[in-house]
């Protein structure tokens, strides 16, 4: 290997009869006055000047080319290689024409490769085309984690691509861009599952019920068991909001992320909300005065002189108090709130608290947060809100010389399709704390782990604040250009975005000082959606059918004449089943298209036996 | 411009009259063979292409082998001329390449040349140098074949002493001779033919007389006595194009003439210009670039001499 043609202080060409240079490998030039220069091949190529690119020149064909290897050459044996070598620091001068160039020993590029160790950091993958350098690499960071890659899973063979925790402080949260397929959600997974290992506190919200980390991959040597370093909580269901707690801030945001608020509502709702409010007493007021701005002024007075039942006047007395109190609310806006509020109920999120999130936090585990995409941002925005304040409180608290506070530990926040949590140019409950983090959060050890396929969508604001950025494969243009505006992605590396094969990724990181093509590790644990729902179709289809012809294996022969009959057998045996005649025929007919069943005319009409 | 041109024109006019009337009176496709199977001066034969078991058999018998040269001078008047050669020698089978050099000055020389004089030298020596490449190709390879750019005679002529000692190895190693010819130049046809052929063509070249007559994979053999004595030669078409190359043979390895004329045939690609694509290999191989004469110009003699071996047209403004 040997540096050819012109060079610059930047960028050289190196040539090799002897292998092919593949993009992203590490070369060492040796320069004989400057001495060593380490750099990256950021494209690769291979020529061989026998077979030219020209329509002038005389075409070789196959069969000739053939015939020279019966003769005992290859015309591969003339192939050159090249690779344009981009320096990772520039050289004082232009390399030297012909200076020779090796593949590094590890020792040689360990600062350019590894910046941290496997107990500090977080093994996200492998870097790519490193096999030769991670030979020479200390055992402890050999063979680290499975990869997969073209259908096949192995042992790691490459240096291992480590986010040192530490440099958190300094570069806080993580991008993860990708388009759908891309590796995405793996690289999300497998960052859990790290932050797992380390026992560092975490939060994720988890719209597409993914995250579950208790189904172990089978045949991975040393994966770790994750089932009691998560939690899962649904909104509704095991955690909630407590509505005592809720300033009226938060209510506003609750009641808007249901559907958007008016003007009009906004400020009823902060009017009639009163500190101290339970949910009964905030919703009866609210069911109170729509009563009483239906029936009037007029008609609760004259409700109020006729005889009644005591508990009755009181509730009129109340309406009069309402009305009075507040008589310029309108109606519908009463109305709206009061609708709003039902349906927050019914979803059950009043019925619990964040308690268990705490807990789990304080015990070091990771909190997944799961509930539609609706609900997750409301109750997101209630949900860190309090965690940030009560971090935030404590250190605060501390810095002061004063511990008041409740201990409340460092933790990460974690979210696919981030772009719905801080979306750019509209407004959403949870952006305003989420940018709070973004911009705050590296001062308290609260960071974030943004995930989403549309970069283009997410805030600015937070995008700037995201130090590391992951980027998997991208093919919509805008989101591209968005990419290489808000990283260190080169121009070659943005052009080979639409190209990743699913898992690969570029590391984009201060720490690192370029971009770092990474293929990332394979998760210790699997989704629960892994199953296709159209095998999930077929499977169901196939039990159904199983089932069904279990059932009526003991009546057969059938006559068509005399399905009701089989209909009361069937039905007293599996009273789940519920059939009728109708579907009853459907189903023998289709038994029969399956070949399970055969049928035959007879003179008491179609036969189904077996 | 039209005005002063119109002589011009007439003359142009006249000359390309005279290239058509030559064109006009060559015998058609048909006439030429029946003129040539008349005078029995040659026989048409049909090649084929080898099956990869007819291959493999000439791999094991030392594969093919073939040898090419190359000369190139830096552009200065006569005598601030320097001469670079180099003559190649590569097999199908072995790794090694055979190199050999040669620098020439007509200042190196005791006695003064002229400028014809020189140019015959620089002839003679690249036929010597590659006459060397043959033999040590043979020494060393013994290959089946050994094909060589250009005709074998010339190398008789030019390089008598090492054409012998070539000839000699090669005929004891047997190792078949080949001489590849891709610019015809020889009048054997129109010499057997001296009083048969149309006015217009007498004397024509062979090539002239064959474009356009063989099809593809057909050789015209041209009979013993026809040709120069010690040798047999073929003129044959191996791909598309429709001028044919020419082949030399060792009189006494006349009996392989088919194992050679199949083998050229499949080593040539289709829709080439007719010469195996071993030989095209090494000719690129061998190329002495004007780069490199530069090169070496300007680091051996400075570069401030080499300017004054620039020529004047070479600082031309294209």
């Amino acid at each position: 290997m040997q540096v050819v043609g012109l060079t610059t202080p930047q960028e050289i060409f190196v040539a090799a009869k002897e292998r092919k240079f593949r993009i992203n490998e590490i070369l060492v030039i040796d320069d004989p006055y400057q001495g060593p220069l380490i750099g990256e091949v950021v494209e690769a190529n291979s020529y061989n000047r026998f077979i030219p690119l020209s329509i002038n020149h005389d075409f070789i064909d196959a069969r000739v080319l053939e015939s020279l290897e019966r003769l005992g050459y290859s015309i591969s044996e003339d192939e050159i290689n090249i690779a344009r070598v981009k320096l990772m620091t520039e050289a004082s001068f232009p390399v030297t024409t012909g200076a020779k160039a090796h593949l590094p020993d590890f020792s040689e590029v360990r600062d350019f490769l590894v910046r941290s160790d496997r107990e500090g950091g977080l093994a996200l993958g492998e870097i790519k085309n490193t096999e030769e350098t991670a030979a020479s690499m200390d055992e402890s960071l050999k063979g680290l984690f499975y990869v997969y890659s073209r259908g096949e899973r192995y042992r790691t063979r490459n240096v291992p691509f480590l986010l040192d925790l530490k440099s958190f402080q300094q570069y806080p949260h993580i991008g993860i861009f990708g388009g759908s397929g891309s590796g995405k959600s793996y690289g999300l997974r497998v960052i859990m599952e790290e932050l797992m290992v380390k026992e560092i506190p975490s939060i994720i919200l988890d719209p597409h019920y993914e995250m579950d980390f208790s189904d172990i991959e089978e045949g991975l040597e040393g994966a770790p068991d994750f089932t009691g370093a998560f939690r899962k909580f649904q909104i509704g269901e095991d955690i909630g909001v407590e509505f005592l707690a809720l300033g009226k801030r938060d209510l506003l945001d609750l009641l808007s992320a249901v559907k958007p608020l008016t003007e009009a509502m906004s400020s009823a709702v902060e009017i009639l909300h009163r500190r101290g409010d339970t949910y009964v007493s905030f919703s009866s007021r609210l069911e109170l005065l729509a009563e009483a701005l239906e029936l009037g002024r007029i008609r609760i007075d004259k409700m109020l002189q006729q005889d009644m039942e005591p508990a009755e006047r009181e509730r009129y007395k109340k309406m009069k108090e309402l009305i009075e109190e507040y008589p310029n609310i309108p109606l519908v806006s009463v109305q709206g709130i009061a609708w709003r509020l039902r349906r927050l109920h019914a979803s059950g999120i009043f019925n619990y608290d964040i308690k268990p999130v705490k807990e789990a936090l304080l015990s070091g585990k990771l909190a997944v947060i799961q509930g539609p995409i609706w609900l997750l941002q409301v109750f997101s925005t209630y949900l860190l809100s309090n965690l940030y304040r009560a971090r935030r409180d404590y250190k605060d608290g501390e810095l002061r010389g004063q511990s008041t506070a409740d201990y409340f530990p460092p933790f990460v926040i974690a979210t696919d399709e981030a772009h719905n949590f801080a979306p750019k140019g509209r407004d959403a409950a949870s952006k305003g704390v989420i940018t709070e983090i973004a911009q705050e959060g590296r001062k308290y050890g609260v960071f974030l782990v943004l995930a989403t396929q549309r970069p283009t969508l997410l805030d600015e604001t937070v995008t700037a604040q995201l130090n590391t950025k992951i980027i998997f494969r991208t093919v919509r243009g805008h989101d591209i250009a968005t990419i290489t505006e808000e990283t260190d992605i080169g121009a070659e590396e943005a052009r080979r975005l639409p190209y990743l094969p699913s898992g690969d990724a570029f590391v984009s990181s201060p720490l690192f000082g370029r971009t770092v093509a990474i293929r990332v590790r394979y998760p210790y644990t699997r989704s629960p959606h892994t199953l296709n729902p159209f095998d999930e179709i077929k499977r169901y289809r196939v039990s159904a059918e199983e089932k069904l012809f279990g059932l009526l294996e003991p009546h057969l022969p059938v006559y068509e004449t005399n399905l009701l009959k089989v209909i009361q057998a069937l039905n007293t045996g599996a009273p789940d089943v519920k059939l009728e005649v109708k579907t009853l025929k459907e189903s023998l007919d289709n038994l029969v298209k399956s070949g399970r069943l055969k049928k035959t005319d007879t003179p008491f009409g179609a036969m189904y036996h077996s | 411009m039209q005005e002063l041109n119109e002589g011009l024109k007439n003359e142009f006019r006249q000359a390309a009259g005279a290239v058509r009337k030559r064109l006009e009176q060559r015998p058609d496709r048909a006439g030429m063979r029946a003129y040539i199977v008349e005078s029995g001066m040659g026989r048409f034969i049909k090649s084929r292409k080898m099956s990869k078991i007819e291959l493999e058999r000439v791999m094991k018998k030392g594969g093919v082998a073939g040898v090419d040269g190359s000369t190139n001078s830096t552009g200065g008047i006569f005598p601030y001329v320097i001469t670079l050669q180099q003559a190649m020698a590569k097999s199908t089978v072995a790794e090694e390449e055979i190199y050999f050099q040669h620098v020439i000055c007509p200042l190196l020389f005791e006695e003064a040349v002229d400028e014809a004089g020189y140019q015959e030298l620089v002839k003679t020596s690249l036929a010597g140098l590659e006459a060397r490449a043959a033999l040590s190709a043979v020494e060393k390879f013994s290959p089946a074949v050994l094909l060589i750019d250009g005709s074998l005679v010339r190398l008789k002529i030019e390089a008598k002493h090492l054409w012998e000692k070539l000839k000699e190895a090669a005929l004891d190693s047997g190792t078949l001779l080949a001489g590849v010819v891709e610019g015809i130049s020889t009048r054997v046809i129109s010499s057997a033919l001296k009083g048969v052929l149309p006015e217009a063509v007498t004397g024509a070249c062979d090539w002239e007389l064959l474009f356009g007559v063989l099809d593809v994979g057909e050789g015209l053999e041209v009979a013993p006595g026809c040709f120069k004595e010690g040798f047999r030669t073929i003129f044959m078409r191996t791909s598309g194009d429709p001028k044919p190359i020419g082949i030399d043979l060792l009189e006494e390895q006349y009996e392989y003439l088919g194992l050679v004329e199949n083998l050229i045939y499949t080593l040539t690609p289709e829709s080439g210009r007719g010469i195996p694509l071993w030989l095209d290999l090494i000719d690129k191989k061998v190329k002495i670039s004007d780069a490199t004469i530069e090169g070496l110009l300007k680091t051996y003699l400075g570069a401030d001499y080499a300017e004054f071996l620039a020529p004047k047209r070479a600082k031309r403004s294209p």
